[in-house]
């Protein structure tokens, strides 16, 4: 894997390149030709007021919904078309806004059900449990287990993920998602729940996955947070593109305070 | 170690029983213990529900008896054809139900078990309608015959522990883990890259192969079959004992199956009531144990003596 | 052409009380996202509540008709209350096997009741049957046809004219934005279980002249009725309506020009078949619920 700007001379073409995306609900739009590129080695934000089209715009990345304009391009391939569960073996994992965990499962099972679309194990696999099949589980479950050291919860591994605290689970949630050995990686709200210290060690978490040579593409709300991490942001506004750019850039956007974050 | 005692509890019952009526039941909760092992599977860990799962053993039961005695096949080249038939089938009424939510499975195995059921009613030429079909072979492999008795005990409750093998070991794979993470979460299994659709039918499948084991060992153990052994009523005690056997527990089938095979034979009340016994086993454990009712009690086992633990140490404490 | 129109006939009659089972389905679906595996022992109970009140006690018809309804309507409320909200994880499969065991129950119930023979019930009215073109219609046919019309227009002024219809509605559209806006949903809910299960009791009181009723006719009904539902969609009321009809008519032309074996069998390769090409119903509109 490439690690990020490892050809910083050429311009590098996008990860992840959405082109006038547009998609309603009976009658609602919640997206209107939205169009933006995330760079390889990113971290993106997507910020905008609630109803402003970002768990749909996940949705249209991850091929759950087809746009009825536009279209996404990841690696350069058309993304639509395809069906839900292609998009983590295409290399796009998500997390959920509200913690989708496996709740009866053990918070390592968690992270070997996300490296499913990397192990090859069939019916035939599990019945017979041939060497190859003894090795794959063992690999997976070493992987799955640095993972969760990456993310700092390897004592919990053996707990059921549904007793955690919420806090905990965002970060398995994430672990989980990191399995599939994704190249961009979408995170919905992952700050939602979690106190300063947690957040703080979101953010560090999100530093060191694209020290990984992930690129991340986040929805948040905690305005802190996205500021300080964030390479590049993009802003929504019912459903159409406001403003985009650095932080900096954001901040210092009249349209952008006065509409979503209030003149002060 | 659990399979080896398994293994010596399953010689000794089978030493120590000389009745040959007892050996006979004894024979016929194994081949229920099998149809609750499939249907546990898909039940408790894909978390899907076949209402008509009477339908699948039936057909593994027919097409033998069919091929045996009208095409005068070896039962052992008609396993093979009844396994193969029961897959095809399951995969047609699976694949389009196992697209849209639960209900649908629900109520598309219970019509095609109906329809099963009908057809093997009124179809006489073939299936002998109503009266069924008589004079079914014994088994025999290599000129060695298996005859209803010991050896085919030994013999189904042999299939029972290699199916509990398979089961154990597919749940505790990569296959089993996406299994019960479509039960968790179907759409959080979606975004791990599982195909939902393909995994539910596959254990669909599975499932209704178990159960067509269990038909072709029932059809040549009784070596008479009607169609009454294969009704609604058939696929509801399965549920139940599934239900019973607390629902993801391989165990716990192996006990649902031991306990609703051979509950009607002792208590002649349960057989007068079965109906309204069914249906209320199946309400209350569901309302209020809805891991099952092994589960269910074990839980609560744990809790109370958990709080009675925590009670004692406070007292001594204090 | 004449044995055409008798085949018609007959197969209106029958799809319009497919099309009012159907309506119980759908009212419910649309009001809670749940089938109910119990809807065709509500139709039983009402034919057999029918059997006792009006043949058994001499009650008169409307008498006999409302307190079925009525007792059936409480059986629904009863489930709901003692079964359905007890429920705490709302996985289908949990309430899959609820509703089935609560048809096992109410037909083993049935069975204590009213035993296991078939019973049946004279027509409505005892006016001989109509000659139309050659072919026969009964007047229960006529009765059949007239009752599901009234049911349909009274559900239709339901749904569109009352604040309690147009509230269900808002509760089946988003039920935690109708609590916020002051709607109970749950008692929404209940009102739903009651309507369904009537509306199944209505079937059963129309079916039960034109067949024999026995404490095993739930099953099979409420199978068509669901297969209805699903042609024309399940949660849309016209849906209902058309896939009934539409489910009745072809199966009385299976049986008249195919094969009378092949009566029960057409309703389940139909439900097959929608099943494969059109899961949200020929007519319907609506989405099925898909991942």
């Amino acid at each position: 894997m490439n690690g990020p700007g490892t050809n910083s001379t050429a311009p590098a073409p996008p990860l992840l390149k959405v082109e006038s995306v547009s998609k309603s609900f009976g009658g609602i739009h919640a997206l209107r030709g939205v169009s933006f590129e995330v760079r390889e080695g990113d971290i993106h934000a997507v910020i905008g007021p609630n109803g402003a089209g970002k768990t749909t715009l996940f949705n249209v990345i991850t091929g759950a919904y087809n746009p009825e304009r536009g279209m996404v391009a990841f690696e350069g391939r058309e993304v639509q078309g395809g069906k839900i569960h292609q998009a983590a073996s295409r290399g796009i994992a998500r997390t959920f806004q509200n913690v989708e965990l496996f709740g009866s499962m053990s918070v390592l099972e968690n992270v070997l059900v996300g490296g499913h679309v990397r192990t090859k194990c069939g019916f035939p696999g599990a019945i017979f449990r041939w060497p190859w099949v003894r090795k794959e589980e063992r690999e997976a479950v070493a992987r799955a287990m640095e993972l969760l050291e990456f993310a700092g919860i390897a004592d919990i591994a053996g707990n059921r993920s549904a007793d955690l605290p919420f806090g905990w689970q965002r970060f398995v949630e994430i672990a989980r998602a990191l399995a599939s050995q994704p190249r961009l990686l979408l995170l919905d709200e992952p700050a939602a729940g979690l106190n300063g210290a947690e957040t703080q060690r979101l953010g560090e978490l999100m530093r060191s996955i694209r020290d990984r040579g992930i690129t991340l593409l986040l929805v948040e709300h905690d305005m802190n947070l996205t500021m300080e991490i964030s390479d590049r942001l993009l802003v929504l506004n019912q459903g159409a593109k406001l403003a985009e750019g650095t932080p900096r850039e954001i901040q210092a956007n009249e349209a952008v305070m006065e509409a979503y974050l209030g003149r002060e | 170690m659990r399979r080896i005692v398994f293994l010596i509890v399953i010689l000794a019952v089978g030493l120590a029983v000389d009745n040959p009526y007892r050996l006979q039941l004894l024979t016929i909760v194994g081949v229920n213990t099998m149809l609750t092992l499939g249907l546990n599977m898909l039940m408790g860990y894909a978390g899907q529900i076949s209402l008509g799962h009477a339908a699948f053993y039936g057909i593994g039961a027919y097409t033998t008896a069919i091929l045996t005695t009208h095409a005068q096949w070896p039962p052992l080249l008609a396993l093979p054809a009844a396994v193969l038939l029961t897959a095809v089938v399951a995969l047609v009424v699976g694949f389009p139900t196992l697209k849209l939510t639960g209900y649908y499975l629900g109520m598309g195995t219970l019509g095609f078990g109906m329809i099963v059921y009908i057809l093997l009613r009124e179809w006489s030429a073939v299936t002998g309608g109503a009266s069924g079909l008589v004079g079914i072979p014994p088994l025999a492999v290599g000129g060695f015959t298996i005859r209803p008795g010991r050896d085919y005990f030994y013999l189904v409750w042999l299939m029972v522990m290699l199916l509990f093998i398979i089961c154990e070991r597919v749940v505790d794979s990569r296959v089993g883990r996406a299994l019960r993470a479509i039960h968790d979460s179907e759409k959080a299994a979606a975004a791990m890259g599982i195909d939902t659709i393909r995994a539910k039918v596959s254990v669909f499948v599975l499932s209704a192969v178990f159960a067509a084991l269990a038909g072709f060992l029932y059809a040549h153990l009784i070596s008479f079959i009607s169609p009454g052994s294969f009704d609604f009523m058939m696929s509801i005690r399965l549920v139940t004992m599934v239900v019973i056997g607390g629902m993801a527990s391989i165990w716990g089938a192996v006990l649902g199956a031991f306990i609703l095979t051979l509950l009607p034979e002792w208590l002649h009340v349960f057989a007068d009531y079965e109906v309204i016994i069914y249906g209320s086993i199946l309400m209350t454990v569901m309302i209020f144990l809805p891991q099952g009712l092994t589960r269910g009690v074990l839980d609560i086992y744990e809790r109370s003596r958990h709080k009675f633990n925590s009670a004692r140490s406070a007292a001594s404490q204090g | 052409m004449q044995e055409f129109l008798q085949y018609l006939f007959s197969g209106l009659t029958n799809g319009a009380i497919y099309a009012v089972i159907a309506l119980g389905f759908s009212m419910l679906y649309s009001a809670t996202k749940l089938i109910n595996f119990a809807q065709g022992e509500f139709v039983m109970l009402g034919a057999l509540s029918l059997v006792s009140l009006w043949s058994g006690l001499h009650l008169p018809l409307p008498i006999a008709f409302l307190i079925s309804v009525a007792g059936v309507s409480i059986a629904g409320i009863l489930l709901e209350r003692l079964a359905i909200r007890s429920v705490r994880v709302p996985h289908p499969i949990t309430l899959v096997i609820i509703t089935v065991g609560a048809s096992i129950l109410l037909r083993g119930v049935a069975m204590l009741a009213w035993g296991k023979d078939s019973h049946s019930v004279r027509s409505f009215s005892s006016h001989p049957p109509f000659d139309i073109a050659g072919a026969t219609l009964l007047p229960q046919s006529l009765w059949i046809l007239g009752v599901t019309a009234a049911v349909v227009a009274a559900l239709h002024f339901f749904y569109k004219k009352t604040l309690t219809g147009k509230a269900m509605e808002a509760c089946a559209i988003n039920k935690r934005a109708a609590s916020i806006l002051g709607v109970p949903s749950e008692r929404m809910v209940m009102l739903a279980f009651a309507m369904s299960a009537a509306v199944g009791a209505m079937a059963g009181i129309l079916i039960a002249p034109v067949t024999m009723c026995g404490y095993d006719m739930g099953a099979m009904l409420g199978l068509k009725g669901f297969c209805a539902a699903m042609l024309g969609g399940v949660g849309s009321s016209w849906g209902a309506i058309a896939g009934g009809l539409l489910l009745g008519v072809l199966e009385s032309l299976g049986v008249g020009f195919i094969s009378s074996s092949l009566k029960d069998a057409i309703a389940f390769l139909l439900l097959l078949f929608i099943l494969y090409v059109r899961p949200s119903g020929i007519f319907g509109a609506g989405e099925v619920h898909r991942f």
